[in-house]
């Protein structure tokens, strides 16, 4: 959007616009130009090389091909396509399941207490994600405190073989995201007119009811925002799967990574980068078909 | 007083406009001829050797650092090779560059000190046969260490690491071009084999030696030596021997294997387009002097408290006994010999991606 705006700004200077639109440009332009430069171009080069071939050096060849496409319609791509998107979505609909009632009830309270509600969500994320990650992992040791913990109530007999697992990078996905799910969560059911709810009740409906058809579909913007907020990240972020996997689980990050770093094939990496940003644009489409883009609560 | 206004904003936009391009063009420039820009490791090169290189010449040593390997070789073949003289890749991406053209020649006549390499790392018939692109500077072996007090096997060749007594206990480095080798090796093939069916089988290999790894972790595989986590460890010697100095004496061992151990080297090239050819050639000879190199070696020893393997032989030959008797190096000599190197697979390199993809999507 941003882009688009700031592009047609940039180039409104022919005409009789230049005058009317001098601060504009002054204002929008320098950020339509970073945009532009640093997103933009580089996209184009993405989609421009995933249409090339791989020499045998690693470099790229400037032959036209659609082989890289083709190439990820093989079961053994496709299976890492799919366990990413599986990934993603149990990610999302966990997040959603614990952000939604977290949200709801910060959302209850007096403003003042919602906001240290809020800010107590927030602080853990001002120390970096990887000590985070990393102080999961060793929480999850043979000899770390979750295996010692259980031992010592009686409750296994022997250490949780639980380090480095597909159930592990599951876990790091939702430490990383939860709070971009009670955010936008919370700023849309915060917004919610309260006496719909009175209303409904008095007419009858139970609470079930009352939250099928009055919450939810009020509270909806926050739960696409939630949606997306927390689904393509999880698609994309290669370094939580990378970390709490101990490099044994190979999500789609990890494997454009590899294309780019270890094979050096790029244009391969290049088309599973393509088909990532597809899948984030194919979301954003299908939200537009139920609301509009600008009513997307992201803070 | 408005047409003021517009004609401050515009001006200003026309500043920001022009500050990024001085942003993107500036950096690295390399016309004076005093000086020489290197790519390499951070902490990889001691201050006081590199200090006495420039006392000595006048030449003034610039670094840059890289935080992988193949980040090196990017910058060579995206064309951001001339902005150094000197440049670190390790040995795989060796034939690749050459038969790319991304490479100077080496004037060897300005590198006299070529000598003092051991025989095996000069003129190398696998990669560098009349030694014209690289130097070797550093090396590493990859190889078996395990714990003699937890290990329930015995390990002398890489098969034994398929045992399934070892389940979910060996730290192991990863990487496709780090563990097909091995499988490769212990099959009796050619660790660098191009032949997809070959590669299949070792895939086959793999496919049991994965249960067995604890955690992948290339740069610090050791730490689940010393918790206890795992009690082998495939992994480099560097990582070995900081498992070494963390851990009661006498319970780690390195494996003395029959199947050839993996050797990488970190070779200094000269880029294409350099535009300080000939201070690059005299820092090359400065670092392969004897003296240079074995001071280098001990004060990064003293720092690290770990030695690095050195393809100088006349530079180990001066280092003392701390040096040469530390557990992870000192090795039995018929092993460091029967090594191999991790050469450029061409066009199987998607091959050897194919087979790691599936290797590494299976449930964990």
């Amino acid at each position: 959007m941003a882009t688009n705006k700031g592009t047609t700004l940039a180039m409104g200077g022919r005409g009789h616009g230049l005058k009317s639109k001098a601060p504009a440009m002054a204002t929008a332009g320098p950020v339509s130009i970073w945009m532009i430069l640093f997103v933009m171009l580089p996209l184009i080069y993405i989609l421009f090389i995933s249409f090339m071939t791989r020499n045998t050096f690693g470099g790229i060849d400037y032959s036209f091909t659609v082989e890289n496409y083709t190439e990820m319609l093989q079961p053994l791509y496709l299976k890492v396509i799919f366990k990413s998107l599986k990934m993603a979505f149990v990610t999302t609909v966990v997040c959603l399941l614990v952000g939604y009632p977290l949200a709801y009830w910060i959302a209850s309270k007096p403003p003042k207490l919602a906001a240290k509600l809020l800010m107590l969500v927030m602080i853990p994320y001002w120390t970096s994600s990887l000590v985070r990650l990393y102080s999961l992992n060793l929480l999850a040791m043979p000899n770390g405190f979750i295996s010692l913990a259980l031992m010592k109530l009686n409750i296994i007999d022997k250490p949780l073989d639980i380090l480095y697992s597909d159930g592990m990078v599951f876990a790091g996905l939702l430490v990383a995201l939860l709070p971009f799910s009670v955010l936008p969560l919370y700023s849309s059911i915060e917004k919610m007119d309260r006496s719909l709810i009175e209303a409904s009740k008095d007419l009858g409906a139970n609470s079930f009811v009352t939250f099928k058809n009055i919450t939810i579909p009020q509270t909806f913007p926050g739960i696409v925002g939630c949606i997306i907020l927390v689904f393509i990240p999880a698609l994309g972020m290669y370094y939580v799967p990378e970390i709490m996997g101990g490099g044994k689980v190979m999500l789609i990050g990890t494997l454009v990574k590899n294309q780019f770093l270890v094979t050096k094939n790029w244009p391969f990496g290049a088309s599973l980068a393509i088909l990532l940003i597809f899948i984030t644009l194919a979301i954003l489409w299908i939200y537009t078909r139920f609301a509009k883009l600008e009513d997307l609560e992201v803070c | 007083m408005k047409g003021m206004k517009k004609l401050v904003a515009i001006a200003m936009m026309v500043a920001m406009v022009f500050s990024f391009t001085a942003c993107g063009g500036g950096g690295g420039s390399a016309e004076d001829n005093g000086e020489v820009n290197i790519l390499m490791w951070s902490n990889y090169m001691a201050d006081d050797v590199v200090a006495k290189f420039e006392d000595e010449t006048g030449i003034k040593v610039n670094f840059s650092y890289m935080s992988t390997s193949e980040e090196a070789a990017a910058k060579i073949t995206s064309g951001g090779g001339d902005e150094y003289d000197l440049v670190m890749p390790c040995d795989a991406d060796l034939t690749g560059l050459i038969n790319g053209g991304y490479l100077e020649e080496i004037n060897l006549d300005n590198v006299p000190n070529l000598e003092n390499l051991g025989e095996p790392y000069k003129y190398r018939k696998d990669i560098d046969p009349e030694n014209k692109y690289a130097i070797p500077y550093l090396m590493n072996f990859v190889y078996v260490v395990y714990n003699q007090e937890t290990c329930p096997v015995e390990i002398d060749e890489y098969k034994d690491l398929l045992d399934p007594a070892l389940k979910g206990q060996i730290a192991s480095v990863t990487g496709q071009r780090n563990l097909f080798p091995i499988a490769l090796a212990s099959l009796g093939y050619n660790p660098n084999s191009t032949d997809e069916d070959e590669i299949k089988e070792a895939y086959e290999w793999l496919k049991g030696y994965v249960p067995n790894v604890a955690g992948f972790d290339s740069d610090s595989a050791e730490t689940m030596l010393i918790n206890g986590v795992a009690s082998v460890g495939f992994l480099f010697d560097g990582q070995a021997s900081k498992g070494f100095s963390n851990m009661p004496e006498g319970t780690l061992k390195v494996a003395e294997l029959k199947d050839p151990i993996q050797l990488g080297v970190d070779e200094l090239v000269i880029p294409a387009g350099a535009k300080n050819k000939e201070n690059a050639e005299a820092f090359l000879n400065f670092i392969l002097d004897a003296d240079n190199m074995s001071e280098n070696l001990q004060i990064m020893m003293d720092q690290d408290g770990q030695g690095y393997a050195c393809p100088n032989q006349a530079a180990v030959d001066k280092m003392g006994e701390d040096y040469r008797t530390q557990p992870a190096l000192d090795i039995p000599e018929e092993m460091k010999a029967n090594y191999f190197l991790q050469l450029d697979v061409g066009d199987a390199a998607k091959v050897y991606d194919k087979y790691w993809t599936m290797l590494m999507s299976d449930e964990q």
